[in-house]
């Protein structure tokens, strides 16, 4: 079942005095029970999109899209206490930076008992409700591997270590029982075993609940531990999506195959202090973007046509829009 | 014969109160290696284990409670500083914050070369220019501030402001941390470019295990301010012996794998 529809999602901010498209042309189907990763560099849009999902962002900016629908229900036209209601219920955000998007004038087990949902709640006495509460704060710390209760509960966010909190911040994701949870940057600036327990907590969730999971990262290696779907952004555009294998086997949008060989770890072949693969130039700013695809000027094989943006192609499930996409001289 | 050679470093913090007994509150144990010219040294371990405080104490940021670095056989210590600043350079964790904002960058870079050299006003601007070259930006970038540069400029100024000195040893804390992939692999293949030019020394810092097992020589594994592990990359990553090595190299492997693993 497809949870969340986006068509054509355009977002256009202004700077100074003149109107540009942050996002442009976004789409996006996560299905039910599915780990979906979008992937992009700083700059390309992606925490643009989650705010989009939850209408976090500011009211002057223009949002536009064909279609914006969560099961059948579009988010655009609806009201917005209805939305917020919805959302509440049906979706949760693990928000970058978990430190810093976490109050830190409360502790955290404040934070959490605030986050749990009336209608889980059974006692109606008052005296019962806040050792009810108490105790299913304390079983979704058990859920997520936090074993110290007592002392994290306790404590203010900035007494504990960041990927404790991470995984609180998944705790409190999980309270409201979400049939979406959307991950932004959940692992940036961790080492490694660290790292892995995140993403085996987000696997575990999605496995053993059916939650789906919208992956936003630029950890290629992360995403490719876990995630079957994969969307890859470029400034504010859709470059390329489709089977995380298949586009793993066979890329063929430029980025998307810069973006593979960056990561050392993929390439076994690989001998040790050669030259890495990469593109020329760096992002381009949101004052200064290209017209037409906004790879162009960094991308080793534009022609004169790429100045016209490309049209999305489809080849089964694989979505693309690149003029010249790589692996079709060939055939 | 060794560039850079450390004998034994250790470190201690303790709590200073007036009334009772000074508390130790960090121990960084005794560390040994060396590492030879054009060789990179890769320093890994968990948060807190003490590695930037051991690039910190290699540049002189800090002084050690005991033990010796030797450059190129000569003892580094308070009366030889200056052949210490000029010859191990650090770059710092988050070259965003360490560069300042007030400044032009060819001020930045004009800095250590007031402080160490006598070159005159004409011969600082001449290297100032060749060194931006060198790392790949142009000449006129010296005339920018910090605000106007991108992520991966910013890398490159504060490589140049390493580089400028002409130093033996490159002492860098994260330097890849920060940067997006695309731009993270220029960065890396400008390091090993230089140091196949210049026959630089190079001891980082790094969370990332497949740049490390891609640029490193050596690797040193750290626990709590203790060595766990040191040695050849290649042995380490595949036949690591201590426990918390093997489960670092594991799950780095895990990571790899595991899409065949699950589906």
């Amino acid at each position: 079942m497809v949870l969340l529809d986006i068509k054509n999602l355009t977002l256009e901010i202004d700077i100074s005095s003149e109107w540009v498209k942050a996002l442009d042309k976004i789409n996006m189907v996560i299905h039910e029970g599915q780990i979906h990763a979008l992937v992009g560099e700083s700059g390309s849009g992606k925490s643009l999109i989650v705010k989009a999902i939850v209408g976090a962002l500011p009211k002057r900016w223009r949002i536009t899209a064909d279609r914006m629908t969560w099961k059948g229900q579009n988010l655009l036209t609806m009201s917005a206490k209805a939305r917020r209601k919805l959302i509440r219920k049906d979706i949760s955000v693990i928000f970058q930076n978990p430190i810093e998007s976490l109050d830190p004038s409360l502790t955290l087990g404040k934070q959490l008992k605030e986050m749990l949902p009336r209608d889980q709640l059974t006692k109606t006495w008052f005296w019962q409700r806040n050792d009810e509460k108490q105790a299913l704060a304390i079983k979704l710390l058990h859920k997520v591997g936090i074993k110290n209760h007592q002392l994290c509960l306790a404590s203010y966010p900035h007494q504990i270590a960041n990927d404790v909190v991470q995984k609180f911040m998944i705790a409190m994701a999980l309270a409201s029982e979400p049939k979406l949870i959307i991950a932004d940057d959940p692992t940036r600036g961790m080492e490694v075993t660290s790292k892995t327990q995140i993403l085996k907590l987000l696997s575990r969730v999605n496995q053993v609940r059916g939650m789906s999971v919208l992956f936003v990262s630029h950890d290629l290696l992360a995403i490719s531990s876990m995630a079957s779907y994969m969307t890859v952004l470029y400034c504010g555009q859709t470059v390329e999506s489709g089977d995380l294998k298949q586009l793993r086997k066979r890329a063929f949008h430029p980025y998307t195959q810069a973006l593979l060989d960056s990561a050392p770890s993929f390439r076994k072949d690989l001998p040790p202090k050669s030259p890495l693969s990469s593109l020329d130039g760096t992002i381009p700013t949101l004052h200064h973007l290209p017209i037409g695809c906004r790879l162009g000027p960094r991308c080793p094989r534009a022609r004169r046509e790429c100045v016209e943006t490309p049209q999305i192609r489809r080849v089964h499930t694989h979505f693309y829009s690149c003029h010249f996409p790589l692996h079709w001289d060939a055939k | 014969m060794d560039l850079i050679n450390v004998e034994a470093l250790t470190f201690q913090n303790r709590t200073k109160s007036m009334w009772s007994k000074s508390k130790v509150t960090f121990d960084l144990g005794p560390v040994s290696f060396n590492v030879k010219s054009g060789e990179t040294l890769a320093i890994v371990g968990n948060n807190s284990s003490g590695k930037s405080l051991l690039a910190k104490l290699l540049v002189g940021l800090e002084t050690p409670k005991s033990g010796k670095i030797f450059m190129n056989g000569v003892e580094l210590n308070k009366s030889n500083i200056s052949v210490r600043c000029h010859d191990i350079r650090m770059i710092f964790q988050n070259s965003n914050d360490s560069l300042n904002p007030g400044l032009t960058l060819g001020s930045i870079l004009e800095e250590p070369l007031r402080l160490n050299t006598k070159l005159n006003g004409q011969q600082r601007r001449s290297l100032i220019e060749q060194t931006l070259r060198q790392v790949g930006l142009m000449a006129e970038h010296q005339f920018f501030y910090r605000h106007m540069l991108s992520d991966g400029q910013r890398q490159r100024i504060a490589l140049a402001r390493a580089l400028i000195l002409n130093p033996k040893v490159i002492v860098a804390d994260e330097p890849f941390a920060a940067l997006d992939p695309s731009v993270r692999s220029q960065a890396v293949n400008l390091l090993m470019k230089l140091q196949r030019d210049l026959g630089l020394g190079f001891i980082f810092i790094s969370h990332n295990l497949g740049i490390v097992r891609h640029i490193s020589d050596k690797v040193i594994i750290m626990k709590d301010g203790k060595v766990v592990e040191s040695g050849k990359t290649d042995a380490i990553f595949n036949w690591p012996k201590n426990e918390y090595t093997k489960k670092l190299v594991d799950s780095h492997q895990a990571l790899i794998n595991g899409q065949n693993n699950q589906r």
